[in-house]
């Protein structure tokens, strides 16, 4: 190889052959060959450097294709895929569809959780749980990792861990933050805090509800962001730009004073306890606003429109204050930058805890007037990325056959014997006793049965496509719907994508995947 | 030997490294890792884990009023707390021994996930001579229901030790709550 590369050979070094003859005369072969290796090696180099920039600059063939300027991230906490349907039948009819089912890209989030100090999914000493709770969901999507049913921000092992929204402020974007429960809560808390424990919402620090002595060994002092009160560290982090919510009691007037410091413009006022208005709202401007409107979760949509005359039907909807974010958020930046915001309707999940399928229902579509205000704004923008998903289902929601009972209402469950056909042998064998049970189910539990506080019966409701003297609660209506539990479920969770990146959640997602997909679409990771 | 050769290779090979590595470390950085494996930039640069002018906490939640109450012999007095409009207190009782009663959570009750009733306990004067409270923390007690009890969280809490002979009346109040 040697005399091949420093000794060429005409005739016999390929590189050389067919260098005419008269270039390799007497008196310059030297100069010559010096002249062809300096035009070699400057076009190697050139051609490999040219390369290394083609290649460092060219878009990536996933995410960074269509990186978006503005992402919306919108949760149904514990909206399930029946939560979706329900809705549609009850407000659209069953050949309509919710804005939110409008969205281009459908697919699936599995949610499952891991208990304290598992490692992560692959790792050494995983330790799944199958039915994951809000803080353990938020802090999937929010950084990435899985976490134990309780920690916000932290990882199973108690380590902190980044959120989407600290990244994408740390780069420049603007950033927002609302939600429906207190902002201290675990959906909105998961981007905007790290702590070992969700009750450590504040005002005040206490030691049962901030420490984790199983993840931490020792008790932590109280220093540490992991035990510092949620509270105290949204009024002192700047992490979000615009915070709209409830939860005006976790805050004190120091926090008052600390989000002053920082900027934000305040609408009611935190020390006098004064929850923020819907005209407060409307009047907000600036960069940083931070507006909470009830001291604690704000109001259910049917009890104000219930109660119209009461305080609380001046505190804004979902949807309005999803429309003042974006404007808010939208405003000219200097930096070019987008924003990202975060939109949390949380009493889908409250609400379903407590089997209340009225008013489920009620705050299912008011997330959905969220979802099409966002979706209204990135239609007209052009850039924006909107995800719409859940953290989880709650209550085993199910729509059965009108004029059927549920399991629950039953004097026993569904036979399962095969007479005479040994290869269907059933295993439990059951006889019969599958029969709606009077002292389980004294009738609809909206309706006839709603005095009975024991009542497993289901709930009706008329829909569209019901005559128009069919009323709610009656054996008539064609829309009813159980619930398996009051707690939350381990079922996958939908997920509805619009704008640049909305291809990626086609199909089946883990939920720790959306952090990946955010966070490419905002550059923010690497 | 002509070295020239030698040169002008080695500066190739060399230029051609630089490339590479170039190549290495630029494009890296603009490839799209793969769902789950996404890499964090100045991770702990972005989360704020430290809040100057914060004054870290000292011991456990105080209510402000229990300083101010002046409680008549055999009475036990509700004390304002930053909950007061999401609970009830039922039942309050002081025997001489204890402060009882139950505390109702009126609104968001799917689960009761951190409860603290404070206790302050007075002399004949009315002057606080201690405090006691009790701690409601989701996780250390079973779970085989699902939200707080219909009837409200009962408590019970002892005058402590060393009060007990002059303990005449109390006032009790919630400063930690956390319901969903």
């Amino acid at each position: 190889m040697a005399d091949f590369y420093f000794r060429p050979r005409l005739g016999k070094d390929p590189l050389m052959r067919y260098v005419p003859a008269a270039l390799m005369s007497d008196g310059t072969p030297r100069k010559i060959r010096g002249i062809v290796w300096i035009v070699l090696g400057a076009v190697l180099a050139i051609s490999l450097v040219a390369y290394a920039v083609f290649t460092a600059t060219r878009p990536a063939p996933a995410a960074l294709q269509s990186p978006a300027k503005n992402v919306i991230y919108l949760l149904g906490d514990g909206m399930g895929r029946s939560h979706v349907t329900a809705a549609r039948e009850r407000y659209y009819g069953a050949e309509g569809r919710l804005v939110m089912e409008s969205l281009p890209s459908h697919g699936s989030v599995s949610t499952y959780s891991v208990e304290k100090n598992s490692g992560q999914p692959g790792q050494a000493g995983f330790v799944p749980e199958l039915v994951t709770a809000s803080p353990a969901a938020a802090t999937a999507f929010a950084s990435g990792v899985k976490t134990y049913n309780t920690a916000i921000g932290v990882d199973a092992k108690g380590v902190v861990v980044p959120t989407i929204m600290e990244l994408a402020k740390q780069a420049g974007y603007r950033t927002g933050n609302v939600s429906t429960a207190e902002v201290t809560d675990a959906t909105p808390a998961g981007q905007m805090s790290h702590v070992l424990a969700r009750g450590c919402q504040g005002p005040d620090y206490s030691a049962d509800a901030c420490q984790d002595t199983d993840v931490t060994g020792d008790k932590l002092p109280t220093s540490d962001v992991r035990v510092t009160p949620i509270a105290d560290q949204i009024a002192r982090n700047g992490t979000a730009d615009v915070i709209f919510g409830g939860g005006m009691a976790r805050f004190d007037a120091k926090d008052e004073s600390a989000l002053k410091e920082q900027g934000y413009s305040i609408l009611g006022s935190v020390s006098s306890r004064i929850p923020a208005t819907r005209a407060d709202l409307n009047g907000a401007s600036g960069e940083k606003v931070f507006g909470l409107f009830n001291t604690g979760n704000l109001t259910l949509e049917k009890a104000k429109k219930d109660n119209p005359d009461k305080p609380q039907a001046e505190e804004p909807s979902l949807q309005e204050m999803t429309q003042k974010a974006i404007e808010l958020l939208n405003q000219d930046q200097s930096n070019g930058k987008g924003f990202y915001l975060q939109v949390e309707g949380a009493l889908i999940d409250k609400r379903s805890h407590d089997n209340d399928a009225a008013q489920t229902l009620d705050e299912v579509k008011a997330f959905d007037d969220a979802v099409a205000a966002a979706l209204d704004f990135a239609k007209r923008d052009g850039n924006t990325l909107v995800i719409v998903t859940a953290d989880h289902e709650t209550g085993g929601f199910n729509i059965i056959e009108k004029g059927s009972f549920t399991n629950a209402e039953a004097a026993g469950p569904p036979p399962n014997v095969d007479f005479g056909n040994s290869a269907n042998s059933s295993t439990p064998t059951r006889n019969g006793g599958n029969f709606k049970d009077e002292e389980r189910s004294t009738g609809i539990i909206n309706g006839e049965g709603s005095e009975d506080p024991k009542n497993f019966g289901p709930a009706t409701f008329r829909t569209p496509n019901d005559p128009s003297d069919v009323k709610d609660g009656s054996k008539e209506a064609s829309l009813w719907l159980s619930y398996a539990s009051g707690n939350h479920t381990g079922a996958d969770v939908p997920i509805y994508a619009y704008g640049p990146g909305a291809e990626q959640l086609q199909g089946s997602v883990d939920n720790t995947d959306l952090f990946d997909i955010v966070g490419q679409a905002l550059r923010v990771l690497r | 030997m002509n070295r020239k050769p030698w040169i002008l290779l080695m500066a190739a090979l060399a230029a051609a490294s630089l490339a590479v590595l170039a190549s290495a470390g630029l494009g890296g950085r603009a490839s799209a890792p793969a769902p789950g494996a996404g890499s964090v930039p100045q991770a702990s640069a972005a989360a704020k884990t430290t809040f100057p002018g914060l004054v870290s906490a000292e011991g456990e939640p105080d209510l402000a009023g229990l300083r101010t109450a002046r409680p008549a012999p055999g009475q036990i007095l509700e004390i304002q707390g930053p909950f007061d409009d999401r609970i009830l207190f039922q039942d309050l009782a002081f025997d001489g021994q204890a402060a009882t009663g139950a505390v109702r959570v009126t609104s968001d009750v799917s689960d009761l996930l951190e409860l603290q009733v404070l206790a302050g306990f007075y002399d004949d004067r009315g002057n606080l001579l201690g405090t006691a409270r009790f701690v409601h923390h989701l996780g250390t007690e079973g779970h085989a229901h699902s939200g707080p009890s219909e009837e409200g969280e009962e408590f019970s809490i002892p005058v402590p030790a060393g009060l007990a002979p002059h303990a005449v009346s109390a006032a009790v109040g919630v400063p930690v709550l956390v319901n969903e």
